[in-house]
């Protein structure tokens, strides 16, 4: 009971980290990759890693306009150099990957990676879209699942806090990124986008199967009563009213509780596997799973200390409504 | 329920005889397609392989930009698909295996309408050749064919052959004394003297078959010359016409050719004909095209992206099903079973669709290996809620399915509404990414409903008040509902 009791307390909480993650967003911003500005990436290894003043006095001659280069080491455990420049054209890749194999003893080019700022344009459109579009089906999902519950509250609630715990489940793992990308470099790429997108798909289940609790005991400790009222076309109507046996907080209370042990362990789960992805499955899907560690804990954290004290705190203002 | 209870009791023995067959039947079925997997895995030439994307095969993904400005709006899809055909032709001179050219259109969301043209070559890594490859305009030769030269190097080629088993070697071939020659000659006539080609049916006359497509030529002056040149000097022989060094037809020159004009006939559909005539008159391409986007990835670092990932696949498998074992028991190990099923049957289908895996695929069903036991972990809640209430084992699991149906109902719904807009909105990497997260919702819940469900109706009758090992094999974890 101590998620609705102190509901209050923990949506506090919620509100100032959905604050302070807008503010690191918006403060520190993302750091994009070239995956959605354009440029071009070009990762080398070397037997041994030669000097990066030498690699970037050779790299000066080329008048590239700003670029970086970071040591790397790739995932054979060779010593290498990521090099990030704009976008290249197909002669300036030629020359770039001839300064890079030169400076050292067995040079070779193990990716190269450039994109058009078009593309990177298009990627960021479209990944806007799909999470509009989600978001839209999933209130219109929720709202028709939730048709038989919709006293004390309409169902469309609860569709609207499956988004308002969406967009916190979103923003906290987006506002982890930016605080990585600020202090340790890390890049926002593609597998970021897809990372998020499956926070999505977690959180609104979670969310969901947190609100099915709900349902199953508003139906079982509520009392029907029908009456008859004659419609304004004169025919006769039935018209159902409902009353609740317990006060709506304490039923939503104790549906957190039942179905508390099941959101705990289904995201122990989850994590156990993110957790191995993350240690063991290599540098390229570390941002992925690091982004997806953060967004399942906000989402665990989200289906139990926000959606439902946000269903009764909602439900106590309408009631008071009414009362007036 | 009730009435359920009763005709257990009555017709226990044969009942309790069919679930364990369909126990037996599933879990066949789960090491049947295990093996299907695996086999199909091992061996060295398959008929279902993974299809591994080129950031773990290694490999350049090539995206090109087609400028249609000028071009009707009506023709563009066809001289996309034209220059898909041109492009795709160069690429198999290449030598790749299994190359992908595709037309893409950038989507509706943005303002104005890009066609691209994306190539992907497994296996090469060497991007600069390819993109010369690519980018040089196709190349039409005409070649005198030396008719002798021609059949001593198809009896040499049958030779080698026949020959190749034994292991004897064919060289050094003379044919009247003389070393064979090269059977086609060049002539210096090429497309450079092309001024347009256009698709004709013939019209009955001069030896043509009446109504064939076939695609007439008219070159330059210069070209003119030349062409009359060689049929004149040549007349009787044959004059084979190359295209990007592939022989699209050899006809026999039956007499000198004045004015420029000639006829390439060789049993074209009227599709190819046209496609030809529109190659010919491009000269290069149908639409210019430039280079906005390269990728590659080099062999040895993809084979270690996909090793990492099959690891770490492992790895989370194994943490997965020790923490249901050590949180559920019994119940715990049934999921544990569910879940490998969830594993291969994922694994069958990623073969058969074929679903192309790349780095981003292989971390989306790691996760998904967490997110899977989602639905088990619903019913087996439920279910321990009954049990403590004094139920039996075998009457909990069924009010456990039922009571967590609509949960696992909405939730699968949602996901799999979201993975359909993902699929539709997204670019293709996105595309595969849903299609696997889709792949996985509907194939978690069939794991969910048919294995752990068989399974676990099929285990014998217990019940908590019994107290016996057995009994406490159904009871687990921390009673929550009493701390909070």
């Amino acid at each position: 009971m101590i998620f609705v009791t102190y509901r209050k307390l923990f949506l506090s909480i919620a509100v100032a980290i959905v604050l302070s993650s807008v503010a690191i967003i918006a403060g520190l911003g993302l750091n994009l990759g070239i995956d959605f500005t354009g440029g071009s990436l070009t990762e080398s290894s070397y037997d041994a890693r030669p000097e990066k003043e030498t690699v970037e006095g050779s790299l000066d001659t080329l008048g590239l306009g700003g670029y970086s280069l970071r040591e790397s080491v790739d995932d054979e455990g060779r010593d290498g150099y990521i090099l990030r420049t704009r976008d290249l054209s197909e002669d300036e890749r030629v020359v770039v990957s001839g300064t890079l194999t030169s400076v050292g003893e067995g040079a070779v080019v193990t990716r190269f990676t450039s994109i058009g700022p078009v593309i990177g344009q298009e990627l960021k459109d479209k990944a806007l879209w799909a999470i509009v579009a989600v978001s839209l089906i999933i209130i219109l999902y929720v709202s028709f699942a939730f048709a038989g519950v919709s006293y004390p509250v309409g169902s469309w609630i609860y569709g609207g806090i499956t988004i308002l715990a969406l967009l916190h489940d979103v923003l906290v793992p987006a506002a982890v990124m930016a605080l990585l990308g600020y202090f340790v470099g890390m890049e926002a790429d593609v597998l970021f986008i897809m990372a998020l997108l499956a926070v999505l798909g977690y959180s609104v289940n979670d969310t969901i199967v947190v609100f099915d609790r709900v349902r199953e005991n508003l139906v079982k400790f509520r009392t029907e009563k029908k009456t008859k009222v004659i419609g304004t076309d004169s025919m006769e109507r039935e018209e159902i009213t409902y009353t609740l046996q317990k006060p709506f907080e304490e039923i939503v209370g104790m549906s957190v509780s039942q179905s508390l042990m099941r959101s705990v362990n289904t995201s122990m789960t989850t994590l156990v596997a993110l957790l191995a992805l993350y240690f063991v499955g290599g540098e390229v899907t570390q941002t992925f799973s690091l982004v997806l560690i953060a967004g399942v804990i906000a989402g665990t954290y989200s289906s139990i200390c926000i959606a439902n004290p946000l269903l009764v705190f909602i439900a106590e203002r309408k009631i008071d409504k009414v009362n007036e | 329920m009730s009435n359920n209870n009763l005709k257990k009791e009555e017709g226990g023995g044969s009942e309790s005889f069919i679930r364990k067959f369909h126990a037996v039947a599933v879990i066949a079925a789960i090491v049947a397609i295990g093996f299907f997997v695996y086999s199909n895995t091992t061996g060295d030439t398959t008929k279902y392989p993974f299809k591994l994307g080129l950031d773990l095969a290694g490999g350049s993904h090539l995206v090109y930009e087609a400028d249609v400005s000028k071009i009707a709006p009506s023709e563009v899809s066809d001289l996309m698909n034209v220059l898909r055909d041109v492009i795709e032709r160069r690429v198999n001179i290449f030598g790749v295996s299994e190359p992908v050219v595709q037309v893409e259109r950038s989507s509706f969301v943005s303002d104005t309408i890009v066609e691209r043209l994306v190539v992907e070559l497994p296996g090469v890594t060497d991007v600069a050749t390819a993109v010369e490859e690519i980018g040089k305009t196709p190349l039409l030769e005409f070649k005198l064919v030396d008719q002798a030269a021609l059949a001593a190097s198809e009896h040499v080629a049958t030779l080698a052959t026949d020959n190749a088993s034994s292991g004897a070697q064919v060289s050094n071939v003379t044919v009247n004394g003389e070393e064979v020659g090269e059977p086609f000659i060049d002539t210096g006539l090429t497309g450079r003297y092309l001024a347009s080609a256009a698709l004709e049916f013939a019209g009955g006359s001069g030896g043509q078959l009446s109504n064939e497509p076939i695609v007439s030529i008219v070159f330059n002056a210069e070209g003119g010359d030349l062409f009359e040149t060689i049929t004149r000097d040549n007349t009787g022989e044959n004059l084979a016409i190359f295209l990007d060094g592939e022989i699209i037809s050899s006809p026999r020159i039956n007499e000198a050719i004045a004015g420029g004009r000639a006829i390439i006939s060789g049993g074209f559909t009227p599709e190819e004909a046209r496609s030809l005539a529109q190659n010919l008159n491009f000269g290069a391409l149908p639409v210019p095209i430039e280079l906005v986007s390269t990728q590659t990835v080099g062999a040895s670092l993809g084979e270690e992206v996909l090793n990492k990932g099959v690891q770490a696949g492992v790895v989370g498998l194994s943490l997965v099903i020790i923490f249901m074992m050590l949180w559920y028991r019994l119940p715990g190990l049934i999921a544990g079973i569910s879940l490998l099923g969830y594993v291969v049957m994922m694994l069958a289908l990623f073969k058969l669709v074929p679903v192309t895996l790349t780095a981003a695929g292989l971390a989306g069903l790691v996760l998904s290996l967490g997110m899977a036991v989602d639905a088990n972990v619903l019913v087996f809640e439920r279910m321990k809620e009954e049990y403590r209430s004094g139920k039996g084992s075998n009457e909990a699991a069924r009010v456990g399915f039922s009571r967590a149906w609509s949960a696992i109902r909405d939730g699968n719904i949602t996901s799999l509404l979201s993975a359909v807009i993902l699929f539709w909105f997204g670019t293709s990497i996105v595309k595969g990414f849903a299609l696997v997260f889709g792949l996985g919702v509907i194939v978690s819940m069939i794991s969910a409903l048919l294995i752990t469900r068989t399974l676990l109706l099929a285990l014998p009758e217990s019940r908590l008040s019994k107290k016996t090992i057995f009994s406490k094999l159904y009871n687990s974890g921390i009673k929550i509902n009493k701390l909070i």
